[in-house]
């Protein structure tokens, strides 16, 4: 158990599935040869397959505090990084070429069903669903380790797999119930989402929070009274785990995202929502009916002229108040030759 | 030999489930595999020769079919397994299949060579190697089921199929391995039919931490084997459950 526990919460509302965030990780963690399908960071539109395809049963995690039995994830699961066919387009003389992915017979990518969803029109209906890694409190893929290669740092709650004492025996990717890691068979070890330590131990927040366009995330401690986590988590209770049944106290908050009415036969609105609720407990619990309320009584008193710190929290006006202590600018830190400057000094 | 083992695996059990009762009843389960213990230390004589250079392949001419030893294999329990996951993950499942290697040994008072044949081959593109290795006491009287401690280590020589060469690995326990000794190693491996044959070279003196081998001296020998196409790796394998005398001719 760490002292303390660093969290994300991410507002279902706000992604709009853009995939910076996916891009901010992979430019900046995931570029080592062996890496190429490794997204630590993925979008998907849910209802959907996922990352990878089907991971939601592929098992792991703990049922009655036992260890449960995993399914081990193949690159081809996870959606291979395709190889084009540039050259030939570009340079190979013949303009009917069409541009084509592993020579025609791409197989299915990492966000193969973007923008599916479920339901039928009028009631189709999605939203994206962002996940990294959980750096859980009970991580799994830490206790099914023969090595004790991977760590759960004592100041922050990071789990990290010590690539210097991973053998690349999967164990981890087998009993991680959100399927998160990834395997490097260049360098034979086990990769995951790393939450970006470096910036975090430095006081900056993470690549895929700081380069959100939607504001979605939210970064800070767990237990921090003033910080975005302890509000959206513990004051008003409306971020939920996904998946809490695995037993492995995930780290990763969700604000579940609400939707228009259903529409009827008739082509009316009914008091249903477009998503089905029974589709979010699915993914985040029982008490997601009640946190979609409360959002919505709050949008209703603000709607009434009333004030709601619990909506202006969500709302973000203030960028850098999602980032709990982690407010610095990567540039305060980087040791890069680059150098900024304004009006002809260096910043 | 058995006796003293037993303990040693119950004491290790307890740790592992907890209680004395439960360590027993684990232990009950394996009791054919115990009893292999009771048969006795095999020994493994190596044979002097006046040049290694002739035994650097699995066909090489000097390796005499006469000179083969067989040593019993069997799965490494579960019981021993380091977590629960493993333990719950391969619970009824079926691995370590090998019942016997055929081995033999030369020396020719500088370099030591090791030819091991009996493993299956796995279909290719699986995600975890066939593989083989020996493991040799540093010092002390190390339990080779327990992978060796602090006080007693044990020096490993594993050859992958998907690797060159052999790797040296040093361990003090389950789950402890790390990188041992860098050693000028040769390591040579055919397929014939649908089984392994191979050949591990290495220096006879070697300085610590490295498991050291002198002509005209005995020590211990051990053997385990992964089927990779059935997804063996780390402690899901076949070992030899305790130490071979090796002998090396004078």
């Amino acid at each position: 158990m760490s002292k303390r526990q660093i969290a994300m919460v991410m507002d279902l509302n706000k992604c709009l599935g853009c995939q910076t965030c996916t891009v901010a990780c992979k430019r900046l963690w995931t570029r080592r040869d062996g890496m190429a399908h490794m997204l630590w960071n993925t979008v998907n539109t849910q209802p959907g397959t996922g990352t990878p395809h089907d991971w939601e049963s592929m098992g792991g995690g703990f049922r009655d505090e036992r260890a449960q039995p995993g399914h081990r994830p193949s690159v081809g699961e996870f959606g291979k990084a395709w190889t084009f066919n540039h050259e030939e387009v570009a340079f190979g003389g013949n303009p009917d070429i069409p541009l084509r992915a592993e020579g025609g017979a791409p197989g299915k990518g990492a966000n193969w069903d973007e923008d599916v969803g479920g339901g039928e029109y009028p009631n189709s209906h999605y939203f994206y669903l962002p996940r990294i890694c959980n750096h859980c409190t009970h991580p799994a893929c830490l206790a099914a380790c023969p090595r004790k290669a991977i760590d759960k740092r004592e100041a922050d709650g990071i789990v990290l797999i010590d690539e210097d004492r991973c053998r690349g025996y999967r164990f981890c990717q087998e009993a991680c119930p959100y399927k998160k890691i990834y395997y490097n068979d260049v360098e034979g070890v086990s990769q995951k989402c790393i939450f970006c330590f470096p910036r975090i131990d430095a006081g900056v927040t993470t690549a895929c929070s700081r380069q959100c366009p939607g504001r979605v995330r939210f970064v800070g401690f767990l237990d921090d009274p003033n910080g975005p986590i302890y509000k959206l988590v513990t004051q008003y209770r409306i971020a939920l785990p996904l998946h809490a049944e695995h037993g492995t106290q995930p780290n990763v908050y969700y604000v579940p995202p609400l939707s228009p009415p259903r529409i009827d036969a008739d082509g009316n609105p009914t008091e249903e929502p477009r998503i089905p609720n029974e589709y979010l407990v699915s993914l985040f619990g029982p008490r997601v009916v009640e946190v979609l309320e409360k959002i919505k009584s709050e949008r209703a008193r603000v709607a009434n002229g009333e004030t709601s710190e619990m909506l202006d929290l969500l709302i973000s006006r203030k960028w850098l108040d999602m980032f709990g202590p982690f407010t610095k600018h990567p540039r305060e830190i980087a040791e890069s030759p680059i150098r900024f400057y304004k009006n002809g000094v260096r910043t | 030999m058995a006796d003293h083992f037993a303990k040693i695996m119950t004491a290790r059990l307890v740790a592992v489930v907890g209680d004395q009762a439960s360590a027993v009843r684990r232990m009950q389960r394996y009791s054919a595999w115990t009893s292999v213990l009771a048969a006795g230390v095999i020994k493994m004589r190596c044979r002097r020769v006046n040049d290694i250079g002739k035994f650097l392949s699995p066909d090489s001419i000097g390796w005499d079919p006469g000179t083969f030893e067989s040593v019993s294999m069997s799965p490494a329990p579960l019981a021993m397994q380091p977590t629960e996951y493993v333990r719950n993950s391969w619970q009824g499942k079926e691995y370590g299949a090998i019942r016997a290697l055929h081995v033999a040994a030369v020396h020719d008072g500088r370099a030591w060579a090791i030819r091991a044949a009996g493993m299956s081959i796995s279909p290719p593109h699986g995600d975890f190697p066939d593989a083989f290795a020996i493991a040799l006491p540093v010092r002390g009287n190390p339990v080779l089921a327990l992978m060796g401690s602090e006080e007693a280590p044990i020096h490993y020589l594993r050859w992958a199929a998907n690797k060159d060469g052999v790797r040296s690995v040093l361990a003090t326990g389950i789950g402890t391995s790390q990188p041992g000794p860098p050693m000028q190693c040769h390591a040579a491996a055919q397929k014939t039919h649908d089984q392994w044959q191979i050949v591990i070279k290495r220096p006879l003196n070697v300085g610590l931490p490295g498991a050291r081998l002198t002509a005209g001296a005995k020590t211990g020998i051990g053997f385990a084997v992964w089927h990779g196409g059935n997804d063996e790796r780390a402690g899901i394998k076949a070992f030899s459950i305790d130490w071979t005398e090796l002998a090396l001719e004078a």
